[in-house]
């Protein structure tokens, strides 16, 4: 059974069909990648995925249960319990200090652990910056942190939009190496991007235009390293 | 452009401006409503002051002195008299709006029927007059004497049909002769006599149980006293006594022609005084001071206490409106943000939110005024029942202190915006 | 660590690090608190400030006897019933007619050192005479009828009564040399009068111990004077104690109306200064709904969202409440030191009331923003709308 399943997902405004008959499999320990230009329907697909939206038609099969028709309460739990969520623009509290803000996703979930917390930051080589201000951080440091805190109550699936959409080739490549070093650890990763270089590095690739999945591609010589086109 | 952008502002995004007119028009509500009560304040409280009677007596020039001691031998009047036909001359002196009621009052001895003396005071109960500017007059114990409990019986009606024989008696005649209203008491004077119904009973808590009240004509007519009257007393608006005042009314001739014109232009109890002296034939007319001084006091405590009370809430509107419009400004910065990315400059950024945030205060200050009008009414209405007199200075001071306020709250906003890196407010910093 | 450590350190963390936007909306509160507190002291010190200016008017309760005259200890026993804080003044007063140059005048006797306690609006030129006598008062028309001005020597004679067993005795006048030691101006009937100490008027008339009747002054009104007048004359035999009508209804409608103006004033204020907390409280919450947005993103429930931001708002009302409650009374008291020239009382039980309403202010007024901020759609506000 797939960890994560979409059937026949519709998602329609008015007339507009933003997704439009996806079907998607997604396996325990996959990394995958979905790519699209703007408005092909990424947002609302990570939206569906990650438990904010759902779809007008259609199953999610999320650990072979249907969450689809949840109610709004309902999917706020399963996210917090399943679902590690990384985003373009970070958004980290600004007057929390790093732990703090590592803490805040603890507290959510069950029981706020400082030294969990800090190991969690360890884990993206910011323990040393445990106790700065997200004014205090780079961007890079800024996502790491989110990083740090998608993962610390160890979720089904991370799903990331955009993670490096703001940031430089150098932190680009130490968050897709962070991306690596937790898909070698087991971890489920989905990431939406419309950058290649970083859609690339998954094990696995699919398209979206017009709402509609239009190709998938998978890396066969997959390693985890990012390569940048040297222009 | 200009204006279509701030016209968008205002319509598109209303939900927001409309919080801060409404918190524009909460501020200039209660700084209109507290300066307008403030401002009037003095002339209602010195409007209830005047229960506690006159503050004005004015008596002939002539052993002015003797009358009370003389009273108190023999319950006579002394020689000298007041003019009853200048009575009306006292609502033509210039101060004439602030005196609200007086009285002329005449003692006759008069002699009952079981041989005892009495005295019988003629004065106006609720005497009606029509004055030569048109304006109306009810003048009198009836409203001067407002401490008298009516123990039984009513107020004598001047208007009534047979108001020349009828009298209120004070409750210590009333329990000595064992009389009740309705019942009938013969009265001998030096010159005639007469018999009066007494219609009330009165209890005053002073000298005046003792006597009998009745009309002027009647009390005179006893005595043969026409057209005299033995005093006056005066209820009049006065402002507190001031150093001038004292000294003008020690000797009006030693102020400088500026400083007389202020007094007399003044309303001030001596200037008052001296105006109804220049009116009244042979008069002295001085100050009640147990209700003068009194009133002087009293009035500027509560105005200084008003005015204490006003700056406090001028004080929490003006930062109640600062930290909204900052608030709000700050909100914004995206949008600014873009426009700077667009290539706005920082003075057409500042001129924008500036000119979105006055248009929203004269709306909202606007509306706030007429809305503090209307608490002030309901203040005066409830406290004083009456309505408080709207001066037009609260006006200009509203609508100052409001766009001073108001800009005051963009400043903080506008230097934040001015240092705002159009990239980094993009990137959603 | 536990949950209401982290619950605590998220707040306070907001608090301080987000110190200036959190100092502007406390300051709000405490101004809006201090208003409050300081209009509500001054509500309940009114009565008692502007009583004080109301004994201005003089005596507000007269003292006599019901047959024949009062003693000195009938004054004080009326005296023992009244409250010695409420008491401003007691002076006894005599009547006697005596003769100043042949001319009959009416004199005075009483205490010199109280006679301007229970008639603070005497205007006297020159001093008021010394309490042990040899100095006398004179009535303003007195003064001007004989000429007479402050410094002057006068001689003050009584006719004592005919005696009855030696009617046919030539009755000597006693004499007394007196110093005028100031003119008295009232524009009343005080003008006419000679003021003279009790123990001149004694000595001249050669009876001793007895009075008229006494004015009191006594800082109360309506339903509290006229219980004090009702206990004197049912207690102290032959002694009844009336009220100055005239003083004491005036007074009671005067004060009713201030302290109505002062409450309303203050229930106005006190509204207007609420809104503008709770706007002030819906623009701070305003700004906090992309955070809002992300907590909810990370699994955050509406309820829990509530009860943080709840939490944030009602310990800025604790401390602005409090921060306010004490800058109110420093406000009246300011305000009664500088309109009544006297300190207020600080009352304890506004502490806790004030900071009460604060906390519950600001709550109602976070509650209903944070409540529309939790119905935000977090992948709409996270996508940087």
């Amino acid at each position: 059974m797939s960890l994560l399943e979409l059937k026949n997902i519709y998602k329609i405004y008015g007339d507009l069909h933003a997704l439009d008959d996806v079907n998607l499999k997604v396996e325990k320990g996959e990394w995958l990648s979905i790519m699209g230009p703007s408005g092909s329907g990424k947002s609302t697909m990570m939206n569906i995925i990650g438990c904010m939206d759902k779809p007008t038609r259609g199953e999610v099969l999320l650990d072979g249960t249907d969450i689809s028709k949840e109610s709004a309460k309902n999917l706020t739990t399963i996210r917090r319990d399943k679902i590690g969520l990384i985003f373009q623009q970070f958004h980290l509290v600004n007057y929390l200090t790093a732990v703090e803000n590592v803490m805040l996703a603890q507290y959510y979930h069950s029981v706020p652990d400082e030294k969990e917390a800090v190991e969690a930051l360890d884990r993206v080589g910011l323990a040393d910056r445990a106790k700065h201000l997200p004014s205090q951080l780079s961007g890079g440091e800024q996502q790491r942190v989110c990083v740090a805190r998608a993962l610390i109550n160890y979720p089904e699936i991370i799903l990331a939009d955009e993670p490096t959409g703001n940031l430089d080739d150098a932190n680009e490549k130490i968050v897709v190496d962070l991306f690596h070093k937790l898909h070698n650890e087991g971890t489920t990763l989905i990431v939406v991007t419309h950058d290649p270089e970083v859609a690339e590095v998954a094990q696995r690739t699919v398209y979206l235009r017009n709402g509609k999945l239009v190709k998938e591609t998978v890396n066969e010589n997959f390693t985890g390293e990012i390569k940048f086109d040297k222009d | 452009m200009f204006f279509r952008m701030i016209s968008g502002t205002l319509f598109r995004q209303w939900k927001k401006m409309l919080m801060i007119a409404f918190t524009i028009a909460l501020g200039a509500s209660l700084a209109t409503a507290m300066l307008s009560v403030m401002l009037d304040v003095g002339d209602k409280v010195n409007q209830e002051l005047k229960t506690y009677g006159a503050n004005i007596t004015v008596v002939p020039k002539e052993s002015s002195v003797l009358n009370s001691l003389y009273e108190v031998e023999d319950g006579g009047s002394s020689g000298a008299y007041l003019r009853e036909d200048e009575l009306g001359k006292i609502k033509t002196i210039f101060w004439a709006f602030n005196i609200i009621d007086y009285a002329p009052f005449v003692n006759a001895k008069a002699t009952l029927d079981d041989g005892s003396e009495i005295i019988a005071v003629g004065t106006w109960f609720n005497h009606h007059m029509e004055l030569p500017t048109g304006e109306q007059l009810d003048a009198g114990v009836a409203s001067m004497r407002n401490w008298w409990s009516i123990t039984s019986g009513k107020w004598l009606d001047e208007q009534s049909a047979d108001s020349r024989t009828v009298a209120m008696a004070g409750s210590a005649l009333a329990q000595r002769l064992g009389i009740q209203p309705g019942d009938t008491v013969h009265l001998t004077g030096t010159e005639s006599d007469i018999t009066v119904t007494v219609v009330g009973i009165f209890d005053a808590g002073g000298d005046e149980d003792g006597r009998l009240f009745m009309p002027l004509d009647t009390a005179q007519a006893l005595d043969g006293l026409d057209g005299k009257i033995d005093s006056i007393e005066v209820s009049a608006l006065t402002t507190p006594e001031n150093e001038l005042a004292v000294q003008a009314a020690k000797d009006p001739k030693s102020l400088t022609i500026a400083q007389y014109e202020t007094w007399y232009c003044t309303a001030y109890a001596s200037s008052i005084c001296y105006q109804i002296q220049e009116v009244i034939t042979d008069s002295v007319a001085s100050p009640v001071r147990q209700v003068a001084e009194s009133e002087g006091a009293i009035l500027e405590k509560t105005e200084l206490l008003m005015t204490l009370i006003t700056i406090l809430s001028l004080v929490g509107s003006a930062l109640g409106i600062c930290n909204l419009v900052t608030a709000s400004v700050m909100e914004r910065s995206a949008e600014m943000g873009l426009m700077k990315a667009i290539g706005a400059q920082n003075s057409s950024v500042s001129g924008l939110v500036l000119t979105e945030i006055v248009i929203t205060a004269i709306i909202g200050g606007t509306v706030g005024f007429f809305a503090g009008w209307g608490f002030a009414q309901i203040i005066g209405h409830t406290v004083f029942g009456s309505s408080i007199e709207m001066r037009p200075v609260v006006i200009p001071i509203v609508a100052v202190l409001v766009l001073v306020v108001t800009l005051a709250g963009c400043i903080p906003a506008i230097r934040m915006l001015l240092r705002l890196h159009p990239a980094e407010v993009l990137h959603g910093k | 660590m536990k949950r209401r450590q982290m619950y605590f350190r998220m707040i306070t963390a907001s608090l301080i690090r987000r110190r200036s936007r959190m100092l502007v909306a406390l300051l709000s509160i405490a101004i809006g608190a201090a208003i409050l507190s300081g209009l509500v002291t001054i509500y309940y010190d009114v009565p008692r400030q502007m009583g004080a200016q109301f004994r201005n008017y003089g005596a507000n309760m007269i003292i006599t006897s019901e047959g024949g005259s009062l003693t000195d200890g009938d004054i004080e026993q009326s005296r023992s019933y009244i409250d010695s804080a409420d008491i401003v003044g007691v002076t006894p007063y005599r009547y006697e007619s005596v003769r100043i140059r042949e001319l009959p005048v009416m004199a005075a006797g009483t205490d010199m050192s109280q006679a301007l306690l229970t008639s603070p609006y005497w205007s006297v030129e020159g001093a008021m005479p010394a309490a042990e006598g040899g100095q006398l008062l004179l009535g303003a028309s007195l003064s001007e009828q004989f000429r007479l001005g402050v410094g002057d020597e006068v001689t003050v004679s009584f006719t004592p009564e005919a005696n009855g067993t030696a009617s046919d005795e030539p009755v000597l006048d006693s004499t007394l040399d007196l110093t005028v030691a100031g003119v008295l101006k009232t524009g009343g009937p005080e003008e006419d009068y000679v003021y003279i100490a009790m123990s001149d008027l004694e000595t001249l008339t050669g009876i001793s111990g007895k009075a008229d009747l006494a004015e009191m002054s006594v800082s109360a009104s309506g339903d509290k004077l006229k219980a004090y007048a009702d206990v004197i004359s049912a207690n102290v035999p032959a002694v009844s104690a009336s009220l100055v009508k005239r003083v004491t209804e005036s007074e009671t409608t005067v004060l009713t109306k201030l302290q109505a103006l002062v409450l309303l004033v203050t229930v106005v204020v006190l509204a207007l200064t609420m809104i503008c907390v709770a706007t002030t409280m819906t623009a701070v919450v305003a700004e906090r709904r992309r955070e809002i947005g992300l907590r909810k993103a990370i699994g955050a429930s509406n309820g829990g969202i509530i009860k943080e931001f709840m939490g944030e708002g009602m310990m800025l009302g604790a401390i602005g409440g409090l921060a306010g409650s004490l800058l109110g009374f420093v406000f009246a008291q300011q305000v009664s030191v500088n309109v009544f020239g006297s300190s207020i009382s600080f009352m304890p039980v506004l502490v806790p009331i004030t900071i009460l309403v604060s906390v519950a202010v600001t709550g109602v007024s976070c509650l209903l923003p944070i409540r529309s901020a939790t119905q935000v759609d977090p992948a709409l506000v996270l996508k940087g709308e």
